[in-house]
């Protein structure tokens, strides 16, 4: 194992310390917890937006935190679930006096130390509400989780329930623009390499040099098939056709685009993928209002990405355009950005 | 019979104690169908239960049974912290304003940490959990009290039924966790959850007696 750490048991905590430390200007640690807030709470006091789930995924989800999407994300152990005390603590040091939503991704611990972090805020009269995200169409039940797997389209959810937020609506409202964005975004990614979890020490399962394991999830889960290396045309096709079958996607239908990069591919790979996503959309008749291209969602050292398009209407390119400020995201400008 | 607040400090010492005992049997088991991990999370959660006592003696009943719901969900992590937790916290909540238990008592909390684990972990008796070993033991003394059987006698039907409850996991296929994942599903071994929550009923079942 190559890696820049000290201790393999410290990485989350060394993450956060320089975490904060690139970004003293937006982001604190709550004290004693793996949470992170923003540096200065909104200036109007407004729906509070908490994530979280295992760290290993960076920039997920600490990056969003910040004007314009979250307000705390809490970080779990390598892709672990965060303990329900470190939820509340995220959930107290974000809350304004409007309610919480709590933003989690469907994997089993999430769920269930989620749930409990709920419990524990509604028992000090905190009102909370919640979405699951679960855009990956690739397989239905996977090692942890039942129903489909939450990736990188919850990266929209923070974007879009965020600028709600900002704008000073209240929870119902806010809930309901974040479940929007579930019920219209749905991704699909593949995987070239393994990723080392720092405290295991070795791959948690081993591709060849010449497969590449489609629909593969973020913490090394199983997909829906093995295949040899496929050209950027040919991959942008297997991936995108998956994701515009499952909504489905039609002609005339506009959307926010996202090519992920899992944590090693290159952005020029990234961009080659952007090129002929982009041509195999035009050919289908949508329309791409918005382009994403990065690493949003990443799954440690794993090669790979993913393909996530989220269908929009007026009010989701609204929010989608507003201006955010964080260490992962910034948008500047209202409306398309060109 | 009552029980106090010091009565509920010693059982969960004694549980500590019981679960420090027991490593090398429950992480041979949970090698064989987990992560290995049991009982090392198990330990170091109650050791902290332990550590804490001073801070446990000042508190009333209903927030005491809460805070080591706290504690536990902290320290031992996993599904198995977030599932003691939630036990422990929905068992507070059925005895506000307690100062002192009877079997009544004894028997909500049950219920109600059975409830909150079968909710929490979506899982029912048969899916070779802790559940298997909780489910039989509150029924019977439910059951027990309900038939006007004292704290002592009902606290024996409950050891009992929870044993051979932990025992009926051995031919249980996994429907979750870890165990689900093997490919013969963790048959033919026992749950190392349902040991361990055995256990708690156990020390607790002879501490009554006991006394």
């Amino acid at each position: 194992m190559k890696k820049i750490i000290n201790i393999a048991d410290e990485v989350v905590n060394d993450m956060i310390e320089g975490l904060v430390a690139a970004n003293s200007n937006l982001l604190k640690r709550v004290d004693g917890f793996n949470v992170i807030v923003r540096k200065n709470k909104s200036d109007n006091d407004k729906v509070a937006l908490v994530t979280g789930g295992g760290s290993g995924h960076e920039p997920a989800h600490a990056g969003y935190v910040g004007e314009g999407m979250l307000d705390a994300a809490v970080c779990g152990n390598v892709f672990a679930s965060p303990s329900p005390d470190q939820i509340i603590e995220g959930i107290k040091a974000a809350e304004m006096g409007k309610g919480v939503l709590l933003i989690i991704k469907n994997y089993s611990g999430d769920i269930m130390n989620f749930d409990m972090a709920r419990e524990l805020a509604e028992m000090e009269d905190i009102s909370v509400e919640t979405v699951v995200v679960n855009d990956d169409v690739a397989v239905e039940d996977s090692t942890y989780t039942t129903g489909r797997r939450g990736i990188a389209g919850t990266v929209f959810v923070h974007k879009v329930a965020g600028a709600m937020a900002e704008k000073g609506a209240d929870l119902a409202e806010v809930k309901r623009v974040a479940q929007k964005v579930v019920d219209n975004v749905r991704s699909m990614g593949m995987a070239m390499s393994s990723c080392i979890i720092p405290a295991v020490g070795k791959p948690g399962f081993s591709l060849g040099d010449d497969e590449v394991e489609i629909g593969m999830g973020i913490h090394g889960e199983p997909g829906v098939e093995r295949t040899s290396v496929k050209s950027a045309v040919e991959l942008s096709e297997i991936l995108t056709s998956r994701v515009l079958e499952d909504l489905p996607f039609k002609e005339g239908d506009e959307v926010a685009l996202m090519i992920n990069g899992l944590g090693s591919t290159p952005l020029m790979e990234q961009y080659i993928l952007n090129r002929e996503v982009h041509r195999f959309l035009t050919e289908k008749g949508i329309k791409v209002y918005r382009t994403y291209v990065g690493n949003y969602m990443t799954a440690l050292e794993m090669s790979g990405c993913s393909v996530s398009l989220l269908k929009l209407d007026e009010e989701l390119k609204e929010l989608l355009g507003a201006p955010a400020e964080t260490a992962a995201l910034t948008q500047r400008c209202k409306g398309v950005c060109k | 019979m009552i029980i106090t607040r010091d009565d509920i400090l010693e059982v969960l010492k004694k549980i500590a104690t019981k679960i420090e005992e027991n490593r090398e049997y429950i992480t041979d088991l949970d090698s064989a169908t987990g992560d290995g991990d049991h009982w090392a999370n198990m330990n170091m959660g109650f050791k902290k239960i332990v550590d804490e006592i001073d801070n446990l003696k000042v508190l009333e009943i209903p927030e005491l049974i809460k805070k080591v719901g706290m504690l536990l969900m902290s320290t031992i992590g996993g599904s198995s912290g977030v599932l003691y937790g939630t036990a422990f916290i929905r068992a507070s909540q059925v005895i506000a304003g307690k100062s002192e238990l009877d079997k009544n008592d004894i028997s909500r909390m049950m219920e109600a940490g059975l409830e909150g684990i079968m909710t929490r972990g979506k899982a029912k008796p048969g899916d070779k959990t802790m559940i298997d070993t909780l489910f039989p033991a509150s029924n019977a003394f439910k059951a027990a009290i309900e038939s006007d059987l004292n704290l002592h006698e009902a606290a024996n039907v409950s050891k009992e039924a929870g044993y051979n409850g932990m025992l009926s996991t051995k031919d249980m296929s996994a429907t979750k966790g870890r165990a689900f994942y093997q490919a013969n599903k963790g048959l033919g071994h026992i749950d190392p959850g349902a040991v361990t929550l055995y256990y708690m009923i156990e020390v607790f079942s002879d501490y009554i007696v006991n006394k």
